[in-house]
């Protein structure tokens, strides 16, 4: 809960608002992964791809900056109420947005042996899987720095649609694959990556979580929603 | 956790939760000559549970405690409205004899103060004044409240000797042990460490863990972490208004009054 | 800025001169009567100080005078204490912030500053007086009204000081003990009268000093006596009252005992106060 007014210490303040401008930075460093890795893909560049690898070493960076800032701040601050779970939820997300990179990391390094055989027709559909990804992700940050409970949850209950997206795309790799066994290597490669993307959908909701404890100090109530969700076992895995 | 009701409703149902209230205040106010210092207090204060109140300074949380044995009532022009039941008697009414309450709620201040005699004779006097025991059964008595109050080791070979060279901790944990030793049902502790150093103060701390399955514990305390660490329910109070009352786990994760939420987060203005 | 400073400290080396100055010469004119007193006195001393009346004149002493100060002064503090004690703990205990006590206690600060002159006077008027019309005009001075006039000038300093010493015992201390359950009397009597035990006592020990140097009330009381009196009811001899009669006496050697009497006293006085501090000190752990 934002009370609006600030902390006696000042300088309190202040590391709270680095602290969560931490996260959005490091959660745009993410998602800007994510988009380069389906960029590389696309464009078949094996070098580009490498350095996006190679990129996901500054997002552990900012996740062990951010540990470091949340030990800091539990040791000489002991917060308490709202900024307690603040922190805690800076900690958790921190670690999600740590996996949503390592994720996008795979997709790029995916990339590599893909670029290397002949081009398969099914790409495009991970572009629009990707998109749809790096969107949750942008809007469940958005809804982090607002402290936007309303929004975060919005994020949560519109993952059905990554999801189904997914199961779609899972479904088109499959007749690819029995209608020309020469086309299962590249497809096991897209199915994997289809799956990371998938899985950063999940930890944008458990961010979307995170983000509605910070804000009400309750767990986001999951039999609100069940019905809105497709009881398939691809779209049940909220709890991970 | 604690049912929905809690949430909403904060005062008197908080203590219904699990146990039996020792303690029932009802429409409690208070007046130092025209000032009104308490207004309408209605608590619980569940039986064998540790209750903290919090509150800045001037809140009304010490008047509070010092309307639970009428220990106000030495001074002249304070007065107490309403009620506080003890077992279902009312405490206030000047028919409750005052030795009597003051068996049954004893009390420990925020600066040590033994009384100028022996460390023996500090435990043995108020429980000379309720009971004529012999010889023996006093030393047995004085025995049991020091090593219930974790301070018998410590003294058990100066017991002739007078109190006041004892520590500051040491002298605290005496007077927990005079006020322990009469066997009262309620313990009012009012800010018990604020003049101790840290290690000292996690003694009493871990005394007061112990101690609360033998007595009702309202502690009053300025240190909101020892709050935190000792209590069960918490009460925040601001300008003698009871703002909020609940689990302690619930008061410092997630407070149900924005004024307890500013007051625990440090933004007070 | 600096020609600021400057003035400073301009203004405080002249304030803190001026004050050691004033010290100064309060300290002269004390040390001065201090080895004006030792000096005239030791030259006086002499062992038939100790063994002979004051009827012998010249080549008497002054055994009768000191022992009747030691009576008198016995009675006025035997009086003054328990009054004194009883009233500061009633001032403190059960009179603190009461429009009564605080009249009481304005009194007996006037009482403190009255002129001791007066004292005697009136001990003249309400013992002395009336007792010489029982015995049929033959008039009785005595040592006891001596003693009701030192009293007198006693207790207010004994009242203050109770007063003032139970009521620097911390309230933490009586509210610890009424949340026991203890009365108000056994808190006063065992706990804080014990806490301001050793304040009350030195003031009881001031009282003295400040009495065994009075010669004013004494004059129309005990009124003085050539020869050794242990009767209270007798007229009495005290050291001020003879250290008064022989100043006034033309004769040197009278002088010379008039001295030895004043070093006798100004001792007794020394060794009061040196007493008190004493016990003011060993007892101070207590209640910082």
């Amino acid at each position: 809960m934002n009370t609006g007014t600030d902390h006696i210490i000042k300088s309190y303040d202040s590391e709270l608002t680095r602290l969560t401008g931490e996260i959005v930075r490091m959660g745009e460093l993410a998602v800007t992964q994510l988009e380069a890795a389906i960029d590389v893909l696309e464009r078949r560049d094996e070098r580009a791809a490498r350095r996006v690898v190679g990129n996901d070493d500054a997002i552990d960076q900012l996740e062990q900056e951010i540990g470091h800032d949340v030990v800091r701040l539990l040791a000489l601050r002991a917060p308490m109420a709202s900024d307690l779970r603040n922190v805690y939820a800076a900690l958790r997300i921190a670690s999600d947005i740590e996996r949503i990179g390592d994720y996008a990391a795979n997709v790029a390094k995916r990339s590599i042996p893909l670029s290397m055989v002949a081009p398969v027709a099914p790409v495009g559909g991970l572009h629009q899987l990707a998109t749809l990804a790096a969107a949750e992700v942008r809007q469940v940050l958005v809804a982090y720095r607002d402290r936007d409970a309303e929004r975060a949850y919005q994020v949560w209950k519109d993952d059905v649609v990554l999801d189904e997206a997914y199961t779609g795309y899972f479904r088109q790799l499959l007749t690819y694959m029995m209608e020309d066994p020469r086309n299962i290597t590249p497809c096991t490669h897209l199915l994997f990556m289809a799956k990371n993307i998938e899985r950063i959908g999940d930890h944008a909701t458990n961010i979307a979580e995170n983000v509605w404890f910070q804000v009400t100090g309750e767990p986001l109530d999951k039999q609100r929603s069940k019905r809105d969700l497709t009881s398939s076992p691809e779209t049940t895995k909220l709890g991970e | 956790m604690t049912d929905s009701a809690l949430a909403t409703n904060p005062a008197p149902v908080a203590a219904a939760a699990a146990v039996a209230p020792k303690l029932i205040v009802r429409d409690l106010n208070f007046y130092y000559g025209g000032f009104q210092a308490l207004k309408s207090i209605s608590m619980d204060i569940p039986e064998k549970q540790v209750t903290a109140i919090i509150g800045p300074s001037g809140c009304g949380k010490s008047t509070l405690l010092r309307i639970f044995n009428r220990i106000y009532a030495i001074y002249p022009k304070q007065e107490a409205k309403g009620s506080i039941e003890l077992d279902g008697e009312n405490v206030l009414d000047p028919g409750y004899s005052l030795n009597r309450l003051r068996s049954k709620v004893g009390m420990v201040f925020q600066k040590p103060v033994p009384f100028p005699m022996t460390i023996f004779e500090n435990v043995a006097y108020g429980i000379r004044h309720h009971e004529k025991l012999s010889k023996a059964d006093m030393e047995g008595r004085v025995e049991q409240a020091m090593r219930s109050a974790a301070l018998w080791d410590e003294v058990k070979d100066k017991l002739k000797q007078n109190a006041l060279g004892l520590s500051g901790g040491q002298q605290q944990r005496l007077c927990i042990a005079r006020a322990i030793a009469l066997r009262p049902e309620v313990l009012l502790l009012d800010e018990p460490t604020s003049a101790l150093d840290p290690i000292a103060t996690s003694r009493i701390e871990q005394l007061v863990e112990e101690l609360k399955s033998q007595f009702t514990i309202v502690i009053v305390t300025h240190n909101m972490q020892q709050a935190a660490r000792v209590s069960d329910l918490t009460a925040f109070m601001y300008l003698g208004e009871l703002i909020e009352f609940d689990q302690t786990e619930k008061i410092f994760t997630k407070p149900g009054k924005k004024q307890t939420e500013d007051y625990i987060t440090g933004r007070f203005g | 800025m600096s020609a600021l400073y400057l003035r400073r400290r301009i203004t405080n080396a002249v304030a803190m001169s001026l004050s050691m100055l004033a010290t100064l010469v309060g300290l002269a004119f004390l040390a001065w009567i201090l080895w004006e007193t030792l000096r005239q006195g030791i030259g006086a001393l002499d062992l038939k100080l100790f063994t002979k009346v004051t009827a012998y004149g010249e080549d008497g002493g002054l055994l009768n005078s000191m022992v009747g100060s030691l009576i008198i002064n016995f009675i006025g503090i035997g009086l003054a204490t328990p009054i004194g004690v009883l009233a500061g703990t009633w001032l403190a205990e059960y009179a603190n912030r009461t429009r009564l006590g605080e009249s009481i206690r304005f009194l007996n600060d006037i009482l403190l500053s009255a002129p001791s002159i007066v004292m005697g006077l009136f001990v003249y008027t309400i013992i002395v007086l009336p007792s010489t019309t029982l015995t049929h005009g033959s008039t009785t001075f005595s040592g006891f009204a001596g003693g009701v006039a030192l009293a007198l000038i006693a207790l207010p300093v004994i009242v203050r000081t109770t007063d003032e010493m139970l009521r620097l015992v911390p309230s933490t201390l009586r509210e610890a003990a009424l949340s026991l359950g203890v009365p108000q009397w056994k808190l006063t009597l065992q706990i804080l009268i014990r806490a301001a035990r050793s304040g009350i006592i030195t003031g009881v020990l001031l009282a003295l000093a400040r009495i065994s140097g009075e010669t004013a009330p004494l004059l129309f009381t005990a009124f003085g006596n050539n020869y050794m009196a242990f009767n209270p009811m007798d007229k009495m001899s005290s050291l001020p009252q003879i250290i008064y009669q022989y100043a006034n006496d033309p004769g040197d050697a009278m002088h010379a005992l008039a001295w030895a009497g004043a070093f006798v006293v100004t001792m007794f006085v020394l060794l009061l106060s040196l007493a008190s501090r004493l016990i003011l000190s060993r007892n101070k752990v207590s209640h910082d």
